[in-house]
């Protein structure tokens, strides 16, 4: 084949506008930018127009796209928008994205210390993932009760049901309870379920390729390791309800039982 | 002080609505002062499966919108004197349904009665959310099928992160599976799914199982509630889940369903 698709996350740079695109506006901008010229270099823009009333007519978005790029902002697209705004943005070459959820405050910290550092910003955009915008609605729902432990690691002791997405943005993801089909399990480490696994799990989102994922009980829909994926029907019957454990060996996802 | 139960399930047409009536009415022949909510706004139904329809003047959109007083929504039932019904609006949809407004109204009736039911329309969206988020407890009924599991599989993370008890990090909404029409001749076939693997994906407590049986659409047409037909399985099967609602411990009796006669089917139609 002489492509492949994979998922792969980033981390976009948000722009909450509270008013319109006007001259105060980019005023306000330019002297934000002289800060640092060159942070926000090839980084992914979204603006969010939540608050950002004044902002309608598509010739708005037009223009507020031709003055960002002017400033070597690479606008991709607009969220929290009204129909009417999402409309414009779209006659702007903008897409519509929904969710995402902002970075931790460590991470923010990790960010600034690489501005002051000078650096290019060259793959920063892969830094961090944030949520693909396909799966959102779940992950405002995914409050269960998740205790972090020093390290990153997420622990879950109640059942995840489905639509629920639990994700361990830091470390390790365990569960000790059943993981209902439709659910969702990612993490930037390994994934570990002492339950039955009956919905998907995607360990080293990020792309950490020595990742695994643990299963008391594979029944999974989708397991995935750093972008590459089975289907249940991929992963075959001998597995099946199995203890089982999945890895990486040289861009290929194995399945085998734990002995 | 009432007890808050909405029933829901995510799917359509798995008995929300009849399981309503009946656990209402089984409640009110037991003692308890029971009023059983229509959340379905746009889609009243259960006025009609209580047999009341022809008696709704004010409905519970009206009382929220402050156009009508709960006591005259309220329709007392003329077989059981301990249970009321509160219609919803055929002719509005679930954005009336305000969470200040539901809130007003299960105050007032909290007062006075033991145990409020809430008729949850199918989904997850805002008529389904309003019914579920002041819940103590959630019956959560499913068919013995796939997307009928998964989609109470669905309910019940809904439930325990999207109630008023979730957010408030209260003690979390009990729930409880009520099975219905359910065959265990079907089952046996591999036609249906078994008990013990439905409890098994959802992991909380059998309510009851109630069989497929021609007494529900009858019990429906007819307007009455099938827990008033003692002589069907489903209202036996019924009976026994108010029981164990209401704490008693009952073992769990799995009904044979109800066939249609030999009459009935050469009729094609059912009894």
């Amino acid at each position: 084949m002489p492509f492949q698709i994979r998922g792969r996350s980033f981390t976009a740079v948000v722009l909450q506008m509270t008013g319109a695109a006007d001259a105060e506006f980019y005023q306000t901008l330019d002297a934000k930018l002289s800060q640092a010229p060159h942070f926000f270099t090839n980084a992914p823009f979204v603006i969010d127009l939540d608050r950002a009333v004044g902002l309608n007519r598509s010739g708005d978005f037009t223009g507020l796209v031709r003055e960002l790029r002017a400033r070597k902002l690479s606008v991709i697209g607009v969220q929290n928008g009204t129909i009417e705004q999402n409309a414009g943005a779209l006659t702007a070459g903008l897409i519509t994205l929904q969710g995402g959820r902002d970075l931790p405050p460590d991470g923010a910290k990790a960010r600034s210390g690489d501005e002051s550092s000078g650096e290019e910003a060259e793959d920063r955009p892969r830094e961090r993932p944030i949520d693909r915008n396909d799966r959102v609605a779940a992950a405002t729902e995914a409050a269960e009760p998740a205790e972090i432990a020093a390290g990153g690691t997420v622990l879950i002791t109640e059942p995840v049901r489905s639509g629920q997405r639990i994700f361990a943005d830091r470390g390790d993801l365990v569960v000790v309870a059943s993981v209902g089909s439709g659910a969702e399990l990612v993490a930037h480490g390994n994934v570990h379920i002492y339950g039955s696994m009956r919905g998907r799990a995607l360990a080293g989102v990020n792309g950490d390729t020595s990742a695994r994922i643990f299963c008391q009980s594979l029944e999974a829909e989708l397991i995935a390791i750093a972008g590459l994926y089975k289907t249940s029907d991929d992963i075959g019957p001998a597995a099946w309800k199995q203890r089982v454990q999945a890895f990486l060996d040289q861009d290929a996802l194995c399945v085998e039982p734990l002995k | 002080m009432a007890k808050i139960i909405v029933v829901t399930s995510g799917k359509g047409g798995v008995g929300k609505t009849t399981s309503t009536a009946a656990i209402g009415a089984g409640l009110a022949m037991r003692g308890k002062k029971t009023v059983i909510i229509d959340f379905d706004v746009g889609l009243r139904n259960l006025d009609m499966i209580m047999g009341c329809e022809r008696r709704v003047v004010f409905d519970f959109i009206n009382v929220i919108q402050g156009d009508a007083k709960l006591k005259q929504a309220l329709i007392k039932d003329r077989r059981l004197d301990n249970l009321s019904i509160l219609p919803t609006s055929q002719t509005r949809d679930k954005d009336a349904l305000t969470r200040d407004g539901v809130e007003k109204v299960l105050k007032e009736l909290r007062d006075e009665y033991d145990y409020i039911i809430c008729d949850s329309p199918a989904g997850i969206e805002r008529g389904a959310h309003m019914a579920m988020y002041f819940a103590d407890e959630a019956v959560v009924v499913t068919n013995p099928e796939v997307s009928s599991v998964r989609d109470s599989d669905r309910v019940l993370g809904l439930l325990s992160s999207k109630s008023r008890r979730a957010e408030k990090g209260e003690e979390p909404v009990k729930p409880h599976l009520l099975l219905t029409r359910y065959d265990p001749a079907r089952v046996a076939k591999g036609e249906m799914m078994k008990v013990e693997d439905i409890l098994e994906i959802l992991s909380i407590p059998l309510l009851g199982i109630v069989p497929e049986s021609p007494a529900v659409l009858k019990a429906s047409n007819l307007g009455t509630p099938v827990t008033l037909d003692a002589n069907s399985n489903a209202g036996k099967a019924y009976v026994d889940a108010v029981s164990r609602l209401m704490g008693e411990q009952i073992e769990v009796r799995v009904l044979p369903p109800e066939r249609r006669g030999l009459f009935q089917r050469l009729l094609g139609r059912p009894a």
